[in-house]
């Protein structure tokens, strides 16, 4: 249908002067929408009748079977000012934020400069510190599971060889939170890619000048380097800001939320309060409210992220 | 005569510490690649491990004699051809229909010029920004009212309804192409479903390879999707299925983890031999999305 449509688009030029401009804007019009269309029912199936129902949902007591109930800001008050977990929760969400995002950005360059040479085999290299981006994340997190284990893993079993003190890596909640950050660490080939992406396109011009200049590497990459990819940077900030704050397989898969509360990241907390006790009691409505703060504080983190972001990303020369 | 001389001089002294810092940058790239490379080594010396070797203290690096039946065995413990089969379906409906319905999509945003076109890029663009985590309450609730939870559709339909990034992806892409190409097809009589699809797609061939093996990663690996959506382990993915068979595990010996590792390695192996045979469009690929801001 759509096919016949589209091929009648030319044919049907041919109409008397007056009526065919409004006439091709009209087919123009219908077959534009017709391309774009499973965009559109993507936008309101997955983006608007979401944002909609669960904007109401928030404010309602909802199991899910039983029709929601209008209990107005319930929810929140017993989140913000009952809830046992829900703080310690924010916090664990908020340490790894700040643990995983700067950790991830700052390997993934420092790996993304020290593979932006022409020596032989910096490919092979290259390629050997992609690999484990390739991998899906509960084949690599069963991984890293056992390889944490303080009995029978490589972690300790190095360390024991070194004649390290050994580390209870998951097991305590004092670690817990470093050791799931040092598995995003071995995923960093992504961003090394991108930031190499970047690298490669620094005019080659502006370190003849500053070699003419006798500038060293480190200024070189203070000056020059580093301020022509924060476009880039900023990117990867956002995404990676955004992405950290809605982790959930490291945790469903290592932890559970625990030793205690250590990794209990919010993300991980609104899939149990949501699903996890699925049969016995699921707070549907609840779980809403915590969606909706989570999705608040990720809308201000980004905000103020881009409010600050012309102090210190480069923007050419008066090209924006 | 002297002027050479001093000359080879400076040459020689600058010579020797380029010498010095290529040895070391190969030397930490080579630590790098070893530790990186070491969890991987690993975990295939306990695939091959017997079980009495998995559980010996202290655990030794290598095993003592290579059990390839692990291989066997391992996979028989959680189904796991079954569950590949599962993945595979799931996975390529998925590829295909995000890979066709964002590139029609793009196409239309860019090369077909409608009052409109404008205001849908910006709405598609803007809707990246919309975490996928509010749609999880809500969707879970549409796809039981719809009578289909528990099946794969909640998976697969998504897909055909076209991807933002991959539409701006290919929007991008399509953008490039010279617009006298159409105009010459349309001349000739042909509609946009055939310049899209005789003209646009061989021209536009990396960026749809880079799109397909995007959404192969996406789909391969996801574990929320399927967690939320099935129930019976008849329907399982494997993501699904060996997060339970890792969970099985954590309460009781440890007994199994040679068996665990075997499979893992099977699970893993797809997207690796993927990588290997398109290594080019998964790194430019990443590297193209990265780069979209400028």
């Amino acid at each position: 249908m759509t096919a016949t449509s589209a091929l009648a688009t030319t044919r049907t030029d041919v109409a008397a002067p007056g009526s065919r401009r409004r006439n091709r804007d009209w087919r123009a019009v219908l077959t534009g929408h017709l391309f774009v269309l499973p965009g559109i029912v993507g936008l309101g199936l997955l983006i608007v009748y979401p944002l909609a129902t669960s904007g109401y949902h928030a404010f309602t007591d909802w199991n899910g079977l039983t029709p929601s109930r209008w209990v107005g800001l319930k929810n929140f008050d017993y989140l913000l000012r009952h809830d046992p977990t829900f703080w310690p929760s924010i916090r664990a969400t908020a340490l790894f934020v700040l643990l995983s995002v700067p950790v991830s950005l700052a390997a993934g360059l420092g790996l993304a400069v020290l593979v932006n040479r022409r020596y032989p085999g910096v490919r092979l290299f290259r390629t050997i510190f992609y690999l484990p981006v390739v991998l899906p994340s509960v084949a690599v997190l069963a991984l890293w599971k056992y390889l944490y284990d303080p009995q029978y893993g490589l972690a300790d079993e190095i360390l024991r060889r070194l004649h390290l003190p050994t580390v209870m890596w998951l097991g305590s909640s004092r670690t817990a939170m470093p050791a799931i950050v040092i598995i995003g660490v071995w995923g960093i080939g992504g961003t090394m890619i991108i930031f190499l992406a970047g690298l490669q396109a620094v005019p080659t011009e502006l370190y003849e000048a500053a070699q003419i200049d006798g500038a060293g590497t480190v200024r070189t990459f203070f000056r020059i380097t580093l301020p022509m990819i924060t476009p880039i940077l900023l990117l990867q900030l956002v995404l990676q800001i955004n992405a950290a704050f809605q982790t959930f397989n490291q945790v469903a898969i290592l932890t559970k939320g625990g030793p205690g509360t250590s990794t209990d990241l919010l993300m991980y907390k609104i899939y149990s309060d949501g699903f996890g006790n699925y049969l016995a009691a699921p707070q549907l409505g609840y779980a809403t409210a915590e969606v909706w703060v989570l999705f608040v504080i990720i809308m201000i983190v980004t905000a103020v992220t881009l409010r600050f972001s012309s102090m210190w990303v480069y923007s050419g020369e008066g090209d924006r | 005569m002297t002027v050479a001389g001093t000359h080879q001089h400076r040459r020689a002294a600058t010579r020797v510490p380029l010498a010095v810092s290529r040895m070391s940058w190969y030397l930490l790239c080579a630590f790098l690649a070893v530790s990186m490379l070491l969890p991987l080594v690993w975990m295939l010396t306990i695939a091959l491990k017997s079980n009495a070797d998995v559980n010996r203290l202290p655990p030794q690096f290598l095993p003592s004699q290579f059990h390839w039946a692990n291989f066997i065995d391992g996979p028989k413990l959680v189904n796991f051809y079954r569950l590949l089969l599962n993945t595979v379906i799931i996975t390529v409906l998925v590829t295909v229909g995000s890979v066709v319905s964002s590139m029609v999509v793009g196409y239309g945003l860019s090369r077909i010029s409608f009052p409109g076109r404008k205001v849908w890029f910006y709405l598609f663009t803007a809707s990246v920004f919309v975490p996928p985590m509010v749609g999880l309450i809500p969707l879970q609730h549409f796809w039981i009212n719809m009578g289909l939870i528990d099946t794969w559709f909640p998976l697969v339909v998504p897909a055909f309804l076209a991807n933002p990034v991959l539409v701006f992806l290919a929007r991008q892409y399509f953008l490039s192409i010279p617009f006298s190409l159409d105009e010459a097809a349309r001349l000739d009589g042909a509609g946009h479903l055939r310049i899209l699809w005789s003209i646009m797609v061989p021209l536009t061939r990396p960026v749809w390879i880079t799109m397909a093996i995007l959404s192969f990663q996406l789909a391969w690996n996801d574990y929320l999707t399927p967690l939320v959506y099935l129930q019976s382990p008849g329907k399982f993915t494997l993501s699904l299925g060996m997060a339970a068979f890792v969970s099985d595990m954590a309460g009781g010996s440890t007994s199994q983890y040679n068996y665990f590792m075997a499979t893992n390695l099977l699970y893993m192996l797809p997207p690796l031999l993927l990588f290997f045979f398109a290594q080019r469009y998964f790194m430019e690929g990443i590297g193209a999305v990265g780069m979209s801001s400028k």
